[in-house]
């Protein structure tokens, strides 16, 4: 049974910026809703689980990973109540659920711990760079080691019991009698839509969505590749001119994709931009300081003049680490992750009850 | 016998002419050797036919006209007043119904529409060769009024009335004025407060010289009709000799009355003495006894010399008008056990929740409980689905959103919960709802499965299908549970059989027509306004008996009033009193008398609505309906029936 909690809208509102009080409970937002089945009214549900504070509810609810903000309800509603924002914010609200260090929770609601961590690593890194600790060929090893060592922690130990935990709720708490056949069989769900989000461009039929899905795309693969580039090709260490070029080509991609992004954001134009939370600015800002970074330090190596600017390598490797330790984790980072494997668990769940 | 008569068949542009051979009609009309003229027309409630009409009723000395063309619901008078203007006597003007019987009604068959209507306008003319000259029929009015009833909708009739040069006598049950809303304390939308309000409006009718102000009084009886009705009323005494004195001793008398019994003002959450002073907001500012409880016991005349236990009943009789029914409804009683009402203690009605938190400090304390989350149960007693209360009672979704402000106002950490069936704060009282959204209140909305109430370890558990939820059970923890009770008529059996007043299928009185006659009804001269007719709030309410006051001055204001003449008449000689006319009149228009010895029946030419009920019941047909006699429906009967040439078309 579902009970009421007066006080969770109260909470909700630090993870975003709608406005539940408004909302007369219309429907509009569902009508315009392409997602909106007859079974599944949506966002209407996800409004009303929030209104009344259904915990329960929310926490194993697949709605809001389903949506990709196309906006149309938040210019739709006639109240101003943004439920368009209130799926993004159920969004943060799910992934600081799923996390178990409950960093995540802490980091959305909170912008000063946002920015206190940041810092913390800018003065671990000055510190450790000012004491002269590293020499410079120590700092580029090292630095290559640590890209590594921070992807398989963060992935062991936060990112995969956070997906365990996730699918206990989206699973295992609705059908205990799941099959491991239909996990094997869905897996093609899993990476179709962990790399293309193609069920974004059934969202809204316009140039606008087309365009920012092919961004979003190629975002996702630049940055898939320039990772793989750096970490197991060792771009910033190697003589092979074609993994230079590949290197110089996603960092570029993802520098021009990013700063549109970031421009988007700035003008407001689009209702999916409308609403910046600070977990936004970081994500968008960071990447494209990390591509940006990883060019600049790639073309001193080029010109043999890294030794010179090395402040410029280490300001890549400040930006590293906050993306891997801060904003991998715990930040929006996750939805590359949590948006798959809700749509891969639900086709579990789904199946299993066909 | 008339026979010079003028025939005008009208074509209404094409609404008649398009179906109805009005050039056939009117050559077959012109053969009636009685009739003098016989024209078609297009338009006959054109001003330039009018003209023509009179031109030709003078010219021609007519004495009769026929005009077939609409209904005479639309233009009996129109034609009525030609007549006039020529000279001639209303009542010889005879309107036959060729477009909504024939033309409208017959449209798939232009031939028969044609019989039809030849048929019709040869019965017309044979009426109009019966019909007689008749006067309108004037009666004397007193330029008085009796409004019963002194709540908000009374005392607003009562002055506006007052400023039309009426005398009125304005009488009130209980022995404060204003009513009910004194309980509410503040108003919405503006939240004015109730006292300031009946204060305003008593002192005005204080003050006024044209107002009789009664309370403590009651209607006992009424005869006469409009314009002359003869009424009683009975006046409860106060128990206070010089009367409108408050003495120092009236607080010591009050605190010595050993007779103490829940106080109905504050549903029972105070205690009242038989002597009492009015509450806030109630008016006069005068202690009453309320003789009811009061024991006689003596002790407070040992106080209070002023007090008077041995007061009788006073009784007054005046000659009235019209009168106005401003008695006003009552909130729902649930039946125990609804929503848990009168069997879980943290259940209670609006009405009282009110009271409650008035009569609260710092902290919203029921039952020695502190009220922290409060759930409003919306449409107790109305819209139900199973009982007879079908209609929604208006006032009570804004009420209830209104008091969600109040409260939250005043005990800020209060959680409202609204259980609606839909939220119908209409116009500007939306602005209410938007309010209540904006201080966090949350609406659940259930429809014809009602929330189911238990409690548990003294905290109300409420399960709702909440349908803005995917049908969704939702369970709720609640301190106390308001239930959002209807309106529902007043209990006043006395007062309806003095008046006979008619009683809708709601129970509430009726109106004759909820658009064209809103407030009069069956009964002339017996006006009905505010929450005695149906559910209103307060601005409607006042709407609606200043409604009521323009019809009552427009009738009574003249001094005399024109009715139709036509009306039953009684040939004393043949009738033999066997009572059925009586019986069947529905307008108690049927009086007894004597004639030559014998006891007969005798009209009520006031109270006659010319309806003909009685007609068909009289053994010896000593009535005949004046305009409608026997002669001339049996000469149309004739008309209707004759052969016409045209059958064999």
């Amino acid at each position: 049974m579902a009970k009421v909690n007066p006080d969770f809208s109260v909470e909700l509102k630090k993870f975003g910026g709608f406005d539940l009080n408004a909302c007369y409970n219309c429907g509009n937002c569902t009508a315009v809703c392409s997602l909106s089945t007859e079974e599944n009214s949506i966002p209407r549900k996800m409004v009303r689980y929030s209104v009344l504070g259904l915990e329960d509810e929310l926490k194993v609810s697949i709605d809001p990973w389903l949506c990709y903000y196309c906006g149309e309800c938040s210019e739709t509603c006639p109240q101003d109540a943004n439920p368009g924002e209130l799926m993004m914010s159920l969004r943060r609200y799910l992934t600081s659920k799923y996390d178990w260090t409950g960093f995540s929770g802490l980091l959305y609601r909170n912008m000063s711990a946002y920015v206190i961590s940041f810092l913390l690593i800018i003065i671990g890194i000055a510190g450790l760079s000012i004491s002269n600790v590293f020499s410079q060929e120590e700092w580029l090893h090292y630095g290559h080691y640590l890209e590594m060592l921070a992807i398989a922690i963060v992935f062991a130990f936060i990112l995969l019991p956070n997906i365990i935990r996730m699918w206990i709720l989206m699973v295992w708490n609705k059908e205990k009698k799941f099959s491991i056949r239909k996990h094997f069989l869905s897996l093609d769900v899993l990476f179709i839509h962990m790399f293309t989000q193609k069920r974004s461009l059934s969202c809204k039929d316009d140039r606008d969505n087309k365009v920012w899905w092919f961004e979003h795309f190629i975002l996702v693969l630049s940055y898939l590749l320039l990772l793989f580039t750096t970490v197991f090709l060792n771009w910033f260490n190697t003589e092979n001119m074609g993994i230079i070029v590949l290197g110089y080509i996603f960092s570029g991609i993802i520098f021009v994709v990013t700063i549109d992004f970031i421009l988007r954001r700035i003008k407001k134009k689009k209702e999916k931009s409308t609403f910046s939370h600070p977990s936004d600015w970081f994500f968008v800002i960071w990447l494209m300081l990390m591509g940006f970074s990883a060019f600049i330090v790639r073309m001193l190596i080029d010109f043999s003049v890294l030794e010179k600017y090395f402040w410029v390598y280490l300001f890549h490797i400040t930006v590293l680490i906050q993306w891997a330790i801060i904003i991998v984790p715990f930040g929006k980072w996750t939805h590359f992750l949590y948006r798959p494997f809700a749509i891969y668990f639900n086709n579990i769940v789904q199946d299993t009850k066909k | 016998m008339r026979c010079r008569i003028g025939v005008y068949v009208c074509m209404c542009g094409s609404n008649i002419s398009d179906y109805v051979d009005v050039e056939k009609v009117r050559e077959i009309a012109a053969e009636n050797p009685c009739v003098v003229l016989a024209k078609t027309t297009m338009f006959a409630c054109s001003d330039s036919t009018q003209k023509e009409i009179i031109e030709d009723i003078k010219v021609n000395e007519l004495n009769a006209i026929v005009i077939a063309s609409c209904s005479p619901k639309l233009h009996l008078f129109t034609f009525r007043n030609v007549a006039e203007r020529a000279g001639l006597n209303p009542y010889n003007y005879v309107q036959v119904n060729i477009r909504e019987q024939c033309s409208w009604a017959h449209s798939d068959n232009p031939k028969f529409a044609t019989l039809k209507a030849i048929q019709l306008v040869k019965a017309g003319i044979d009426k109009a060769k019966n019909s007689v000259s008749l006067e309108p029929i004037m009666i004397k009015a007193e330029h008085s009024a009796l409004v019963i009833g002194a709540g908000i909708t009374g005392m607003k009739a009562a002055l506006a009335l007052a400023n039309t040069g009426t005398k009125v006598t304005l009488i009130e049950k209980e022995h404060y004025v204003g009513g009910r809303i004194a309980q509410w304390n503040r108003l919405f939308p503006h939240n004015d407060p109730a006292e300031k309000l009946v204060k305003t409006l008593y002192e005005e009718i204080i003050i006024n010289d044209n107002i009789y102000l009664y309370t403590g009084a009651e209607l006992i009886s009424k005869s006469g009709s409009v314009g002359n009705f003869i009424v009683k009323i009975k006046i409860k005494p106060r128990y206070f000799k010089s009367g409108y004195l408050i003495e120092q001793c009236i607080e010591k008398a009050i605190e010595s009355c050993p007779v103490e019994f829940d106080d109905p003002f504050n549903y029972g959450l105070t205690k009242i003495k038989a002597i009492q002073q009015n509450h806030i907001g109630q008016f006069p500012y005068y202690p009453v006894i309320d003789m009811s409880k009061c024991t006689k016991c003596g002790i407070c005349t040992d106080i209070c010399a002023d007090i008077d236990l041995e007061q009788k009943e006073e009784e007054l009789e005046l000659n009235i008008g019209a009168i106005l029914i401003a008695t006003g409804a009552e909130s729902y009683q649930p039946p125990s056990g609804e929503f848990g009402y009168g069997v879980i203690p943290g259940v209670i009605t609006l009405q009282m929740f009110r009271r409650l938190i008035d009569l609260n400090g710092e902290k919203l304390i029921y039952n020695h409980k502190q009220i922290k989350r409060i759930a409003y149960i919306y449409c107790v007693g109305s819209r139900q689905y199973d009982g007879e209360n079908q209609y929604c009672s208006r006032y009570c979704c804004t009420a209830a959103v209104h008091t969600s402000l109040i409260v939250k106002e005043k005990f800020p950490e209060i959680v409202n919960i609204h259980l609606t069936r839909g939220v119908r704060t209409y116009g500007k009282q939306e602005i209410l709802y938007n309010k209540s959204n904006l201080q966090k209140d949350i609406y659940l909305q259930f429809d014809d499965t009602p929330p189911e109430i238990s409690e548990e370890n003294g905290m109300i558990n409420i399960k709702v299908v909440d349908i803005l939820t995917v049908k969704k059970t939702i369970e709720l923890d609640i301190d106390l549970v308001v239930l959002v009770t209807s309106m529902v008529p007043r209990k006043n059996k006395e007062l309806e059989n003095i008046l006979k007043l008619p009683i809708g299928r709601d129970k509430f009185y009726n109106e004759v027509h909820p658009k064209l006659k809103p407030v009069e009804t069956m009964i002339d001269g017996v006006f009905i306004g505010g929450n005695c007719q149906a559910p209103m709030n307060i601005s409607e309410s006042v709407k609606s008996s200043l409604s009521a006051v323009s019809k009552m001055n427009a009738l009574i204001g003249k001094g005399e009033i024109q009715l139709e003449p036509s009306l039953a008449t009684i040939d004393k000689s043949i009738c033999v009193w066997c009572d059925e006319c009586t019986k069947i009149c529905p307008s108690d228009a049927i009086i007894k008398t004597e004639y030559n010895g014998k006891p007969v029946a005798e009209i009520n030419e006031a109270n006659c609505k010319g309806c003909g009920m009685c007609l068909p019941v009289c053994p010896t047909n000593a009535i005949q309906l004046i305009g409608y006699s026997d002669v001339e429906i049996e000469s149309m009967i004739d008309a209707l029936a004759s052969y016409s040439p045209e059958f064999t078309i």
